[in-house]
């Protein structure tokens, strides 16, 4: 009986690799754990298209939401196969699935490819009376908690730059939580709060149409938009690099355990796709930066971040499993 | 004004160029057939069937194209779902309960074909009206929205639970609030909206997401609704008189000042961001109630009723696109829908937005408010014989319907017991003449009051006048204190004797 199964489990790992060798021969479905039209799915719609010219069959993309921090859509491509054709359209906000109880995996279980990412920016309403960066966090440090700042919810990565920054300069805030990065832009267009966290992306339109007046990027490189140049935080603070960049990561993923196969037709595609003109007009046009990380330079990547936000939540007293438990190492 | 030629002038060329693309009819058709059938399915909502097709038009055709198909859907969803509003006081929609305060009655007179005449018609025109804003006074009203934060949302969603407790009551008003209370408190369940701790959920994951708006609305409406008809066991159907549908234009025009008022009405609370069409309904009903001289008949199977709800919620659609065209901000959730349609296909709404893209948005708006209107005159003489099927036979198939609307939203059976739970309590509720609407709005407007009403306290340091200081929100606070008041026996009496012969 034994023997059986050993045979069995060889037989199908002979089947496997045989056919991991002529991987793809079938169509691809791109499960996008967030909605339809939000940044992660107009990514994953973009490159996959970039991707089908570099692949001889087509990639369906599909939009599988809910859960905890898109653990729904995680957990429905885990349960599939791990031969490559169902894939997984993430985000950096997905790292937080498992403290905050959607499923119990760590974030490498996944073998990520990164497409890119916005920086965020610290901006203020057209009408503020703060020009720079340094005008509002000496206000800040005038009255420590008055200045109120919006970010969307409690330990996402706009909420996570808001934390750096005031660490890094010293300046304390009061932080005000929304239910994503609109809402809390439209609360700084009606001065219900004095500053916004969001992405430069989320902000362009809005930069462009002079509702918004950006003070300043939270990455060390500056960022220019139309004629504006916008200066980077860190030049202002010296502390700011021990906290900072933390930065978006959109992009899509495969079981870590697909074979190196199916990994390397993968990453031989996405490389020609995000090499591409298509991808290098459409970054420029929505104020994203290409990544192109795959493999373990993008795992890498996001083992930091897991371990940022996993911990950052563990402080702010909102995560429900411990990371210890996880594994997941503090920062 | 030279602004208002140069729009009205685009506005030409674009409906110029829309129509006379034949490509556009297949699709026009067929989103708005698929957009009323979405509508009149109870359960089966606006955004949900915006959200489908965003999902499979994807960025794989023309943006061109995938918006007719979008906004026509959307626009054939709100008029939809005042079907089963006015033929079997199910509202189809959120946005068409209002709908059925005066459509069921009509109906129940025999005057049905009349209802659905008069509300194509007023759905029509108060589509046109919302497109017209949304064309030329699209700064203004945008100047009005930007300004609202959290405490006017606040008090606007207070004021909607507390306006359709008012109009809903048959006896006691306070029956209506004790029921608009019961919804708003229902809306406290789950993770609260400011610092994710749960609420009232017991340790049951389930409860966290909190009550989903469709289960309720199937529970409180279509429940009772099955569980009385079958009780009366009428077993033969209706006899019908369809009579004239489409409607005079001497009739629409002696109605046209309710319609115009409805539009307007709509369109403002539709640009509001985060309040659509559901509200919109209500607010304008209740306006209607205080100002039309026949006010005292709303609720009974009037005309005027009817006219100030359906006009109004299709108003809505033009204001809800004016935040999210012109700030990215969508004004309602199936906008929230078509937002994410634009950035799939690289559009970037907000105040970069290429004008021409308004323009056209606009074409397709009249456009599909004309396939709507033709399309819902010629088939309301199918629909009305509905009635005529025998109820025996007709109501367990309505009530599979709600079953599957219910089980859509996700939730899984869970959302089922709770649309059953809430069934028994509103067929209860209603045995002791508590009105079941404003329940179901407090469930619907519960979690932006929630939200809004703690985060202004949150950025007053918990200083109420917050809710006085700012204009917007005193305005506001004096309507919602004058509604509690009107309603005072003290201040009744004072006013009738103020003025013989009531209101």
């Amino acid at each position: 009986m034994k023997l059986a199964l050993t045979g069995l489990v060889a037989a199908i790992a002979m089947t496997g690799s045989a056919y991991a060798q002529d991987y793809p021969f079938r169509d691809i479905t791109t499960a996008v754990v967030w909605g339809a039209g939000g940044g992660t799915d107009t990514i994953n719609r973009m490159i996959m298209a970039e991707m089908e010219k570099e692949l001889p069959v087509s990639i369906n993309v599909i939009n599988q939401t809910g859960g905890v921090a898109g653990s729904n859509g995680m957990v429905y491509v885990m349960n599939q196969p791990d031969d490559g054709y169902t894939l997984v359209g993430l985000s950096e906000s997905n790292v937080t699935a498992a403290v905050q109880g959607g499923w119990d995996k760590k974030f490498d279980f996944w073998y990520p490819f990164i497409v890119g990412g916005s920086p965020d920016l610290i901006s203020v309403g057209k009408d503020s009376p703060y020009n720079t960066i340094e005008e509002l966090v000496e206000a800040a440090k005038a009255e420590p908690g008055s200045i109120p700042a919006a970010a969307s919810g409690a330990g996402s990565i706009h909420h996570l730059n808001l934390l750096a920054i005031e660490q890094g300069s010293g300046a304390t805030f009061k932080f005000v939580p929304y239910k994503g990065s609109a809402p809390g832009q439209e609360a700084a267009l009606a001065g219900e709060v004095a500053l916004v966290v969001t992405s430069l992306a989320e902000q362009a339109p809005l930069i462009l149409g002079g509702e918004l007046k950006p003070l300043a990027t939270l990455t060390p490189e500056s960022a220019k938009i139309g004629d504006m140049e916008i200066p980077s935080a860190f030049d202002s603070f010296d502390g700011l690099d021990k906290y900072l960049p933390l930065k978006q990561a959109i992009g899509f993923a495969v079981h870590a355990s697909a074979s190196d196969d199916v990994k390397a037709a993968l990453g031989a595609a996405f490389e020609k796709a995000i090499a591409g003109e298509t991808v290098a007009t459409w970054a420029a046009e929505n104020y994203y930066d290409v990544g192109g990380q795959y493999g373990d330079e993008a795992t890498a990547l996001f083992s930091k971040l897991e371990s940022t936000f996993a911990w950052t939540l563990h402080e702010l007293g909102a995560a429900k499993v411990d990371p210890a438990t996880l594994g997941i190492e503090k920062p | 004004m030279e602004f208002f030629f140069a729009q009205v002038s685009g506005f030409w060329d674009a409906l110029v160029h829309l129509a006379s693309d034949p490509i556009t009819y297949p699709y026009l058709i067929a989103s708005v057939f698929l957009g009323i059938i979405f509508g009149a399915l109870p359960g089966l909502t606006a955004t949900l069937a915006v959200t489908i097709l965003t999902g499979f038009f994807g960025n794989k055709f023309p943006l061109e194209q995938s918006l007719i198909a979008l906004i026509g859907a959307y626009v054939g969803a709100i008029y939809g779902g005042s079907y089963p509003s006015i033929l079997l006081n199910i509202p189809g929609t959120a946005a068409s309960a209002a709908t059925a305060m005066d459509g069921h009655p009509l109906a129940k007179k025999g005057r049905g074909g009349e209802a659905l005449g008069m509300t194509t018609t007023s759905s029509f025109i108060g589509t046109l009206i919302g497109t017209s804003f949304l064309l030329v006074f699209v700064w203004l009203l945008l100047m009005i929205s930007k300004n609202i934060a959290s405490p006017e949302k606040a008090l606007l969603a207070l004021f909607g639970i507390l306006l359709s407790g008012t109009l809903m009551s048959k006896d006691l008003v306070l029956k209506g609030w004790i029921s608009g209370l019961i919804g708003l408190a229902m809306a406290m369940v789950g993770l609260d909206p400011i610092l994710s701790e749960t609420r009232y959920t017991f340790g049951w994951s389930y409860l966290m997401s909190g009550f989903q708006v469709v289960p309720v609305l199937m529970g409180a409406f279509a429940v009772p609704q099955i569980m009385d008809g079958m009780r009366a066991a009428g077993s033969v159907g209706q006899a019908v008189d369809v009579g004239k549908i489409v409607p005079r234009v001497g009739t629409v025009m002696k109605r046209f000042p309710t319609i115009a008022r409805s539009g307007v009405i709509g369109t403002g609370v539709g640009a509001l961001p985060g309040v659509g069409e559901d509200v919109a309904g209500w607010v304008s009903y209740g306006v209607g109630k205080a100002v039309c001289k026949d006010g005292d008949q709303f609720g009974k199977g009037s005309i005027n009723g009817l006219l100030s709800a359906e006009a109004a919620n299709n108003a809505a659609i033009g204001g809800a696109l004016i935040p999210l065209l012109v700030l990215g901000i969508p004004g309602s959730p199936p906008a929230a829908a078509l937002l994410g349609a634009l950035k799939i296909n690289n559009v970037i709404p907000g105040p970069t937005i290429d004008p021409q893209l308004i323009l056209h948005v606009v074409a397709i708006l009249v456009m599909a408010a004309a396939t709507m209107a033709i399309m819902g005159l010629l088939t309301a003489r199918v629909f009305i014989n509905v009635l005529r099927i025998p109820q025996t036979i007709f109501l367990p198939v309505v009530m599979v319907l709600t079953t599957i609307g219910s089980f859509s939203v996700g939730g899984g059976i869970n959302d089922l017991y709770l649309m059953l739970c809430v069934g028994f309590v509103a067929y209860a509720m209603g045995k002791m003449h508590y009105p079941i609407a404003p329940l179901v709005i407090g469930v619907i407007l519960g979690p932006l009051f929630d939200e809004t009403f703690r985060r202004s306290l949150y950025l007053s340091d918990g200083d109420l006048s917050t809710f006085w200081t700012r204009p917007g929100a005193a305005i506001l606070l004096a309507l919602n204190v004058a509604l509690v008041l009107s309603q005072m026996p003290v201040v009744k009496r004072t006013f009738r004797r103020l003025k013989p012969g009531g209101i």
